[in-house]
Parts: structure tokens; sequence; C-alpha cells
């Protein structure tokens, strides 16, 4: 690049960064991908079934250092995606799902650390999915895509690192779905990382997680316009897949936190005693489910959500070991878990069982409890005590030999 | 008194430390500062452990009536309980579970046996405050207070060899061994092992 055109452009970037307010911000980045198993070669899933080509949505954002020790890898949990910070495009409303932990001076530090985020196999923001076409069928897979487990998941972001020439991570972070995989990801490569940040999640689910996925799972199903997952070229299966976001959602929230927003408000000029009965839209926590749903079925498809809660409900760390003191036994990692008060789908209970198996195995162990009232959504919503927490962590692992 | 002094000087440098009750951490890192010790600590208090997790240290959130069973035994070169024995649901288990899992162990306490709190009680005839032990008979967390003969007395009955031992007094000077420790000491630090 000439330098005149450089400069444009950085005085391009510059105007996009003030209009966006982007002082802390990691600006406009974009995704990138990353591709394996190219025939001949395939990649062989847990249950024997075969992929491949296999394609890795990811984003990453500050700079590696010389000798590959700052990176930090971000599991995302069940709707999230790659795009963790800043913005896609100019004109994007939101920034990525973790933005207020990743930036210049933010706990995730891309001032100092290279931080990494990728989308899941399974998943349809730009990872190989059941949304994505067979090469074989030239179709989309649908139901014929492989059922995947949480392990599937985290070895593509394993032949990821290895790709990018990252032998050990500095830290790896992951909340919900996330630390499920970041517990996964510790079992199977107890050395690869210097740290561990197991946030909001659980060895592996209780009878009533299971039961609200199953729900969701079967509001898909029962949706006629899934018809067995074949709907790519029709209409979708939006109401099925509103209706599970709704009840997954109510699950991420906590009582105290939906009637501090809602309370028993209904919506302005709705009331009860109309001539016509409406059993839709009377409380403004109704409208704000459906708010969710709707908004959900713009940017998730519901075949993932099938593949990736199952994948979720079928997850236990302990699978192969005698328990999970037994699955933990060679972690290296200096491990910080994190639980939230208001958090009732993964209690903290499902924490401290975590944090008991991590100190039976004498491996260095932060945890708390987190007072917040957002349930199990806490580790999504802006805190300072939570950032503070995050960075001491981190600062704690740089001290580290 | 409550001084760290003494345990500054009975802690080995660079060794490793559980600390009960490390509240907001602020023990663990003065004696990373001046033993350069690695410190590790419990507590119950979810402000607290933020705090220290805050400071890069490594805290559990937990109680210590009941979680300590799961470190591995030996996994410290010290446990210190400072000043935290006697708010114990069972001091007697916590002690036994300590010296299992460090090579040595330091418990003070505050002296019930204090003449200011003999005074106190003797004169007053209401339980005794002072400045260590500044609380109602309501909502004193002191649950299991005892005195310097009662806390030799358990050692030698479990069998607990005490290596060394401190007292403080009025003036925060430390007291000589010979001289009624327990009338005249109002806390005390004994350095223990198995």
């Amino acid at each position: 690049m000439d330098s005149i055109s450089e400069k444009l452009n950085n005085s391009i970037s510059e105007k996009l960064n003030q209009e966006l307010n982007l002082e802390k911000s990691v600006g406009i980045v974009e995704t990138k991908y990353f591709t394996f198993a190219i025939p001949p070669e395939e990649f062989v899933l847990s249950n024997g079934s075969k992929l491949g080509p296999v394609t890795i949505a990811y984003e990453t954002y500050g700079n590696l250092n010389e000798d590959k020790s700052n990176a930090i890898l971000i599991f995302h949990a069940l709707s999230g995606d790659a795009h963790a910070a800043g913005y896609n495009n100019p004109d994007d409303k939101k920034p990525g799902w973790w933005d207020m932990m990743i930036g210049p001076g933010k706990p995730f530090d891309t001032n100092k650390y290279f931080v990494i985020c990728s989308n899941i196999i399974g998943g349809c923001k730009g990872s190989t999915g059941p949304s994505s076409i067979n090469p074989q069928t030239g179709k989309p897979y649908g139901i014929t895509f492989p059922v995947i487990t949480i392990k599937d998941m985290i070895i593509p972001q394993k032949k990821l690192l290895d790709y990018l020439g990252i032998k050990k991570l500095f830290c790896a972070a992951g909340g919900s779905m996330g630390g499920m995989q970041l517990l996964q990801w510790l079992v199977l490569y107890p050395e690869m990382s210097k740290g561990a940040m197991i946030i909001a999640t659980s060895p592996n689910h209780t009878a009533q997680a299971i039961a609200f996925n199953s729900v969701g799972r079967f509001a898909i199903i029962q949706d006629p316009d899934w018809n067995n997952g074949n709907y790519y070229n029709g209409k979708r299966p939006d109401r099925g897949l509103s209706i599970a976001r709704m009840i997954g959602h109510i699950t991420y929230l906590s009582e105290e936190s939906m009637h501090r927003k809602f309370g028993r408000k209904i919506i302005t000029g709705k009331t009860s005693q109309t001539d016509i009965a409406d059993f839709t839209k009377e409380f403004e926590v109704e409208s704000y489910l459906q708010y969710q749903g709707e908004s959900f079925i713009k940017r998730f498809d519901a075949n993932s959500y099938l593949y990736i809660t199952k994948a979720i409900d079928d997850f236990d760390i302990t699978d192969g070991y005698e328990n999970l003191a037994d699955a933990f036994k060679n972690i290296k990692a200096k491990c910080f878990v994190i639980s939230f008060t208001s958090d009732w789908l993964y209690p903290k209970e499902q924490s401290m069982k975590i944090v008991k198996a991590l100190k039976v195995n004498g491996i260095e162990t932060t945890y708390t409890n987190f007072e917040s009232p957002y349930g199990h959504d806490s580790f999504l919503i802006e805190d300072e005590r939570l950032k503070r927490l995050f960075a001491g962590f981190l600062k704690s692992l740089e001290e580290q030999p | 008194m409550k001084k760290l002094g003494i345990i500054k000087k009975w802690v080995k440098e660079g060794s490793k430390v559980l600390f009960l009750g490390c509240g907001n951490g602020e023990i663990i890192k003065t004696l990373q500062l001046s033993n350069s010790i690695k410190g590790f600590g419990i507590d119950l208090d979810e402000n607290k452990v933020c705090e220290a997790i805050s400071n890069g240290l490594s805290v559990i959130q937990g109680d210590i009536n009941y979680d300590l069973s799961d470190y591995p035994k030996k996994s410290f070169d010290y446990v210190i309980a400072h000043d935290i024995i006697q708010i114990m649901t069972k001091p007697d288990i916590t002690i036994k579970q300590i010296l299992e899992l460090a090579d040595k162990v330091i418990i003070s306490f505050p002296n019930f046996a204090y003449t200011k709190i003999r005074l106190g009680i003797l004169f007053t005839g209401r339980m005794p405050k002072t400045k260590i032990l500044p609380y109602e008979w309501y909502d004193s967390p002191n649950i299991h207070l005892f005195t310097i003969k009662d806390f030799k007395d358990f050692c030698k009955k479990e069998k607990i060899t005490i290596i060394d031992e401190c007292y403080t007094g009025l003036n925060k000077k430390s007291i000589s061994k010979i001289f009624f420790p327990n009338l005249f000491s109002e806390f005390a630090y004994f350095l223990l092992k198995k």
C-alpha cells in the first residue's frame, strides 16, 4: 500500500472509530475461515461418522506475540458465534457478544493478548453445520448431518490453533456451553493452557436442564414447517424455533431480574377487559419473550439448535472416567471457576463440584459464587466488579512462571 | 493485639501457605511481600473473595467447616488459622484437618483468660468486651472461645506437637512464655505439627 492510500485508509478507520465511539473497542473486525479435512482426508467424529471438508469461522483480536505465548481462546455458548467483539460492519447496531470483556483496556486486553473465538461445528454462523451444503449431494445436510458432541466441537478449534502455530494458550475461557467446551478442552489437552476460566457451567446437565432443552427441541420438530429438517428451500420452522428460544430465554434469566424488568406490567392500551380475548400479548414479559423469539429466528438455524442442544444434554465430562476428580487428574492449568448467585439453570452446586474435583487433584483453583441478579446470563451482562475479577485472574496468570 | 510479625518470623521464605478466612487477601499480600510465599486462601464472604481475586490472588469462596477435606494431604507447607478457630463449628475437627494438610500449622486466637476479660466479667457481671472481642453476646461470631490452658490441654490430648509459642499483651509487645501468659496475654500464637 502506498503512503497516501495508507493515510487515507487510516483516516477513514479513525473516522469510523470515532463515529462508533470505539475507543475501547477492537473496531471493525473481519470473520476469517479455516478449512480442514479436505478430501481425501476426513474428520472422524466421536460416534465414528465422517465429515469433510470442515470449515471453521473465526475471529481474532489483538496481535500474536513473537513467541506465541499470549493467545486466549474463547469458547462460545449455545447461541453464540465467532463474532465475540467489535463490529463486522460500520453500520452494525450491536458489537460482538462479549465486547464488554474483549478490547483494549478491557479484561481480555487486546493491547496485551491475542484473543481467538471460533464458531463451533454444527453451528450456523460460518462453520460447517446442518445448514451447510453437503458436497456429496449438493444440498444442505439437514438431519443427515452427523450427531456431534462437545468433544467434536473442540477438536476443530485445536486444529485451528495448530494452523495458527499456537502450542500453548495463555488462557482459555468459556461460559455455559462454552464452559463445557473448556472442561472438555482441559481434559483432552490438559497441558495446553496456562489458565482456564470456567464460567457458569456444569460437568453435565441436570434432568431439569435437559427437560427445558427437550421442550425446545419438541417445539421445533412438532412444527410442520420443520419437515424432517428439510426446509432450506421452503418455509422455515420459525414458530418452533422461536418457541424454543422463548423457553431457553426464561431459563437464562432469574425470577428477580424478570420481576425487576417487567413485574406485572401490562402493555399500554392493552387490558384484559377488551371485547375480544387476546391470549398472546398482554403482559410486557410476553411481548419481550416474543421479541426474543422473533429476533432469534433471523439469526439462527433450527437444525443447528437441535444438534447443539443435544450435544449439551449428552455431555458428561466424567464419561470414561471413574469420577470428576479422575477426569481432571492431568490438568495443569490454573483454574478460575465462577458461578452466579441467581443462576438456577447451572446452580453453584455444579460449579462447586468442579472446584472440589480440581482441589482434590491439587490444581491451583480460584472460585467465587458471584453476587448477581441476572441469572444464568450474568456473565454476558456489563458489570464492573465482574470485569475486575476477570482482569485480576488474568493478572495472576501473568505473574505465574 | 493481633500481630503478623510473629507469623512472618515462623513462615519460611518461598513456602506454600494456605490461609483460612483470608478475607480480602491483605494478609496473603503482606506475606507474599515479606516472605515471598506462594499463598492461597479460603473465605466465606463473596465480597472479600472477589476483592482478593481482583487483586490477583488464589482464593476460593468456601466454608472452612466443610471444604477442607477436599485438599490432598500435605498440600501445603503451612496452614495459617489466624484468629479464626474460635468461630468454627467444630474447632477440634478443623484443627485435626489442617494438621493433615500441611507440615506445620499456625493457630492464633484471643485468650479468654486474659486478665482484662476476667476482671470485666468479675466487676461488670456482663459478657466482656475488648478491642479484640468487641461483640455483644448475641452478635458474636466467636462461638467457641477458649484459653491458652484449654488449648495446651487439647494439644496434649491430641498428641499435637507445639514447636513454638508466642504471646502478645496490652502494649502489643511479645510476652515471655514464663510470665503467666494465660493471665497476661491477650492473643496467643502457636506453631504446631502433628
